[in-house]
């Protein structure tokens, strides 16, 4: 048996080109259900942990999945606005505790997450380095976009304009950072958190400058009227919060009509969640409020309907394949034909040559199996990265 | 051998006893003496009651540090005036969830002030800068309705010691209540005689016992500008006051002019921020004893 393995492997090894080329495509047909497989299972795993840890989440009339996407997992896709009277409503319900959410700005591509540092209790995240959001205009970096952006503690980060072409709009924000938080191993490892009031200072609602009744230069005041100065767009707002001028940052307007992406709803019991979510459906208020859990349950319904089809095409693909296989040892046989019948003539028994070809399909296999294990065991190792690279950005 | 286990047992008890306890108590901080001293009343030994201001401020218009930010977000309760008090927690972050607007059931009662400038620029148009009269706790039984947020936060927090957190409730409202009474017969006489106050802080003050305040925005202890003194007469030509009410000890200059113009001086301490002696009660107390001297 060792001698026909042997004479196989030596055979292999000859003719390696054709050997790779089998032992690849052995192994990708193992290979690619199997990972789907893996990182299907990792991206439920993903998304189901951190809808289930999340109770309730109420946001404006709409898609229910770009709203859990947004406030879960820092979607792109915004949602209608809510004001943060919604989430006074909440609270003053009675039945739940409500953590306003405004997900709608970015900072070199990475999502700018606005929320209360009561967020950062309730999804268990620590500071690593620095410490936590304490002024207005300071940030702090999930780990990995601290790392994707090559921030540390005490650097800065600039917002980035909702449109390029929006001129007259509102100046970038310079940000400070103060913080680097430990990696979670979710989506707040690529966010950058901001006090909600920061969002604000990012859109403008809530800003900064000279004090207006002291302006000398006309061009800046079109109009001083009985104790009303109107300024010209030409007024310089602070585009960085600094110790010198935090005091002129000042809210225009109720900052109860201030806009927010969405409310995480923490019910005190199952009992108290009930009523409010009755109350969401019977009201006729703009509002909806949605289980994440069950939205992403929905959400990968679709996924495993889509997931069937690609292993029916797998299916055909990966027969198709092994009928090729089959035509090449049956056409590599005929091409053998004469060494085979020198190895008869040599007085090796039929049984003998059956057992020299056995081995060589026998080592082909196994190496693709080795590789297929190998492949899978990194496909493993990266699959938290992968799901979130390919499927939950 | 027995007996001097158990003795070492109640060493180490005793020993340790008091920082167990200091350990187990709610970290409560306040953004103004008066919170921090109706918590310091309601919650007795239940609580350590921070006020982190400097004395030397006035803790509305005070900005903490990034430090002191810290301290406040690891209460375990933040007490907070509502109406307005103090902007400056609007520039920074705090829990949100364990903040406890302690006006806010009686946000409908606030007193709008009259804007003094409102502008207009940027995407945002037309704005105004109106604000609220902040200083809520100078009606008594606006006092007393603070008192009772704090008590139902405090209550939230450690429902086991309810009975105690009402029962020194009921004593801080006895006080209250019995300061508002004597703040009410001491100025019923002539509650409409006009009054002049150095700052417009005394707005719930003069709503709940009728006086006829009008305001100057003078500080005590800087003499005010002839501008400001022309403005004054200009004041009293329409309002002719004989008092006027001073949050501290006003410059004795001050003092002099304006008795030289038939205007007397009184101090009616706000106590924003913890006084040099005595305590809350006794400050309200000492004001009351002023305005008796006024309305006699």
């Amino acid at each position: 048996m060792i001698d026909s393995i042997y004479i196989a492997w030596r055979y292999v090894s000859y003719n390696w080109v054709r050997s790779l080329t089998l032992v690849a495509c052995v192994t990708l047909i193992a290979v690619l259900p199997l990972s789907l497989e893996l990182l299907l299972d990792e991206s439920e795993r993903q998304l189901l942990s951190r809808a289930e840890t999340t109770p309730l989440v109420v946001g404006a009339k709409g898609s229910s999945l770009d709203l859990v996407m947004n406030s879960l997992y820092f979607g792109e896709t915004l949602p209608e606005l809510i004001s943060m009277a919604d989430a006074e409503g909440v609270t003053e319900s009675g039945l739940a505790q409500s953590l306003p959410l405004y997900v709608r700005f970015k900072a070199r591509g990475a999502p700018v997450v606005g929320a209360t540092l009561d967020y950062f209790d309730f999804r268990g995240l620590h500071i690593a380095q620095g410490r936590n959001l304490a002024l207005l205009g300071e940030c702090v970096l999930g780990a990995r976009a601290a790392e994707k952006l090559g921030l540390k503690s005490g650097d800065h980060l600039l917002s980035s304009p909702e449109s390029l072409f929006d001129l007259a709009g509102v100046y970038p924000l310079k940000m400070q950072v103060v913080g680097i938080l430990e990696p979670a191993h979710s989506a707040d490892d690529l966010a950058v958190f901001v006090d909600l009031k920061t969002a604000w200072v990012i859109q403008g609602l809530v800003h900064g400058h000279t004090d207006l009744t002291s302006v000398t230069d006309p061009t800046l005041v079109m109009d001083r009227s009985q104790g009303n100065v109107t300024a010209t767009a030409k007024l310089p707002q602070y585009a960085q919060i600094t110790p010198e001028n935090i005091d002129s940052f000042h809210f225009h307007g109720d900052p109860a009509d201030y806009p927010i992406t969405a409310v995480i709803a923490l019910p005190y019991d199952d009992k108290f969640s009930a009523i409010l979510r009755g109350r969401f459906v019977a009201g006729e208020q703009p509002l909806q409020i949605q289980v994440p859990g069950e939205v992403i349950e929905g959400l990968l319904a679709n996924i495993f309907r889509i997931k069937s089809v690609l292993d029916a095409v797998i299916l055909v693909v990966g027969l198709s394949t092994v009928l090729a296989l089959v035509l090449v040892f049956a056409l590599s046989l005929r091409l053998r034909q004469r060494e085979i019948q020198t190895i008869f003539k040599l007085g090796c028994s039929r049984l003998a040559i059956a057992r020299f070809l056995g081995a060589e399909i026998a080592i082909i296999l196994a190496a693709s199996a080795l590789l297929t294990l190998l492949l899978l065991g990194v496909v493993e190792h990266y699959d938290e990265q992968l799901v979130r690279t390919l499927f939950i950005r | 051998m027995r007996n001097l286990l158990q003795i070492t047992l109640l060493l180490l008890t005793i020993l340790f006893a008091p920082a167990t306890v200091a350990a187990d108590k709610l970290k409560v901080y306040a953004v103004n003496y008066p919170l921090a001293y109706f918590a310091e009343r309601i919650a007795g030994g239940q609580a350590e009651v921070v006020f982190p201001a400097p004395p030397d401020i006035d803790p509305a218009f005070w900005m903490p540090d990034a430090v002191t930010v810290t301290a406040y977000q690891g209460a375990d309760l933040i007490l907070i005036n509502g109406a307005g008090y103090a902007k400056w927690i609007s520039r920074v972050s705090l829990p949100r969830l364990r903040m406890v607007d302690t006006s806010r059931l009686f946000a409908d009662s606030y007193i709008r002030v009259a804007q003094t400038t409102s502008h207009s620029h940027g995407p945002g148009g037309d704005h105004s800068h109106s604000g609220t009269a902040f200083t809520t706790w100078l009606d008594p039984r606006q006092a007393v309705q603070q008192a009772e947020a704090i008590t139902a936060a405090l209550t939230r927090k450690r429902p086991a010691a309810k009975q105690q957190f009402e029962s020194n409730l009921e004593s801080l409202k006895s006080d209250l209540l019995a300061l508002d009474e004597r703040l009410a017969r001491g100025t019923t006489s002539a509650a409409d005689r006009p009054m002049v106050a150095s700052h417009p802080i005394y707005q719930y003050l003069a709503r709940r016992y009728g006086l006829n305040l009008r305001s100057v925005m003078w500080e005590p202890d800087e003499v005010p500008s002839e501008t400001r003194w022309a403005e004054l007469a200009q004041l009293l030509k329409e309002h002719p006051a004989k008092w006027m009410l001073w949050e501290a000890e006003p410059a004795s200059e001050s003092v002099e002019r304006l008795r030289s113009i038939g205007v007397e001086s009184i101090v009616f301490d706000p106590s924003g921020n913890r006084p040099v002696a005595g305590d809350f009660l006794s400050v309200m107390l000492k004001n009351a004893a002023s305005l008796e001297d006024v309305y006699r």
